[in-house]
């Protein structure tokens, strides 16, 4: 194989590999209460949300971060958005509530569970893999 | 010992029951662990090292509530095991209330966590390590509920500098400290012929100032910390006057491997009174330490760090005066549960962790150890 064609085949691989992280994290959607008044939001901001950083948004909106479980949309959420493995993320929050400087954001076992509350929960604001008209929520845009 | 370890897991699994229940905003979670040291000579933490030691079990149970938006409170009880170190007694770690005003100002009050340094705070949860035992130059073990909390007052926050400036975190903090009874600077005392009905106590102040740069995964900081003790038992004193103990890390992180530095300085002269003699012992504690970790696979993380503390006020060619120690660590997550972790120091002098009543026929001035633990956590 010629070094042309080898480069031209690592380009495709990584462009490949890029498409579908891409993709996957846009498999993710953020949702939020009705009460939370912004439309989007920052990746930045999110991370500092979702690391107990942050307790409220610009416009001054109480948040309350709310996690699923486990699965392959937790894991995108982390790795796309607060840049943590599912270990790091709960050794973070460990840290917090062992040395008394949080609380755990809540979890649900299903994407079902975490709209009800979101739905329910001023300023609560998560994350799942879709939403139908039937959910109340907000969707947030996400701004890189 | 196998059946306080027993009692304590026992303890844990219950509680994570509760956990698992729907408590509204109440919380519990919990830690227990136990360790394990063998070491090539010399008895190490006032454990039989020596010839292999698992008396060091760990445990605690933390409760908190968020009682409105902006409230917080919680208590953490907490019990440990080490050798001749701590004992049966369940003392309460820290117990709080936490007002949060804005992410610029919050207060808490009551038995705080110090911030001091890269990991003063939350030294004595295991799980949250690699390290089966963090470097010793700054974060000894058997006198780490003394450095640990205080009851007192602190108010801290955090500020954006903007996108390209980074995020400020500070923090400054006021209150009384007290040696822990069952702790080993009193086991120290002790040795000396001095015992103290109530453990000596003192005022305490200080602030933690750390700058989360722009640059992706690095983080410095900065602590200062005025320490002051008095203390009278039937035998005589203990009075050290305010000393001023300052702190500077550093910690990056890229990717799966992460860095972290620190330096603290501790000059300071106790002077022990019994009867009519007087002991003033001078130390000027420079420690230091540089490690490095890599997150092998999920459940596999690996490092090594060097930790170095020289008593400056003393002659530091003696093998009392100075502790320095190598080491090399593994740590396997088999769940989100349960961890195990396995450890190798290489131990150059015997300033740090010996206790006479332990080594009654002296020291040897270098040792290997071997330090392994295992733990739950929820």
């Amino acid at each position: 194989m010629t070094g042309k064609r080898k480069t031209q085949l690592w380009m495709a691989v990584m462009g490949i590999a890029f498409a579908c992280v891409a993709a996957r994290a846009q498999d993710v959607v953020i949702v939020a209460n009705r009460s939370v008044v912004a439309s989007q939001i920052s990746e930045a901001q999110l991370r500092e949300i979702f690391t107990g950083v942050r307790s409220r948004l610009n416009d001054g909106t109480r948040t309350v971060p709310v996690l699923l479980k486990g699965g392959a949309v937790h894991e995108v959420f982390l790795h796309h958005y607060v840049r943590d493995n599912p270990e790091e993320f709960r050794t973070r929050w460990h840290k917090a509530v062992f040395t008394g400087q949080g609380s755990m954001p809540k979890e649900f076992g299903s994407e079902a569970e975490l709209l009800n509350y979101v739905e329910a929960t001023p300023g609560a604001i998560g994350y799942v893999s879709r939403v139908n008209e039937k959910n109340s929520v907000k969707v947030l845009r996400v701004l890189q | 010992m196998p059946r306080r370890t027993l009692l304590m897991f026992l303890l844990v699994l219950c509680a994570g029951r509760l956990a698992a229940q729907d408590l509204g905003n109440l919380q519990i979670h919990g830690f227990a662990t136990q360790g394990f040291l063998y070491s090539s000579a010399n008895n190490y933490l006032t454990m039989p090292s020596s010839h292999g030691s698992l008396q060091w079990t760990e445990g605690a149970i933390s409760v908190n509530d968020s009682l409105s938006d902006s409230l917080r409170v919680g208590m953490q009880i907490h019990m440990y095991q080490m050798g001749q170190i701590g004992g049966p007694r369940i003392a309460v770690d820290w117990a709080s209330g936490d007002y949060r005003l804005n992410d610029q100002l919050g207060f808490r009050a009551g038995k705080i966590k110090l911030p001091m340094g890269l990991y003063n705070d939350a030294q004595d949860v295991d799980s949250l390590f690699l390290w089966t035992l963090l470097p010793q130059g700054i974060y000894p073990v058997d006198n780490r509920d003394y450095d640990l909390a205080l009851l007192g007052v602190e108010a801290y926050g955090e500020r954006s500098l903007g996108a390209r400036g980074g995020r400020v975190q500070y923090s400054a903090y006021y209150g009384e400290s007290t040696l822990d009874p069952d702790g080993g600077y009193l086991l120290q005392l002790s040795e000396y012929g001095a015992t103290f009905p109530h453990p000596p106590s003192g005022r305490d102040f200080g602030g933690d100032l750390r700058w989360v740069t722009p640059l992706w995964g690095l983080m410095v900081g900065a602590s200062a910390q005025s320490q002051a003790m008095d203390g009278a038992g039937p035998e005589g004193s203990l009075h050290m006057a305010p000393v001023f103990l300052p702190a500077y890390y550093a910690e990056w992180k890229k990717g799966k491997a992460s860095f972290e530095a620190e330096y603290w300085r501790s000059p300071m002269c106790p002077v022990l009174t019994l009867g009519p003699e007087v002991f003033a012992a001078a130390f000027d504690q420079r420690a230091l330490y540089g490690m490095a970790s890599y997150q092998v696979t999920q459940k596999l993380q690996v490092g090594a760090y060097y930790s170095h503390n020289v008593n400056k006020a003393a002659d530091t060619s003696l093998a009392e005066n100075y502790s320095k120690d190598w080491v090399v660590s593994g740590r396997y997550n088999f769940n989100q549960y349960f961890y195990g972790k396995v450890e190798g120091h290489f131990l150059r002098g015997t300033g740090l962790g010996y206790y006479t009543s332990t080594n009654p026929n002296g020291l040897q001035p270098n040792a290997n150890m071997l330090a392994a633990r295992i733990g739950f956590t929820f």
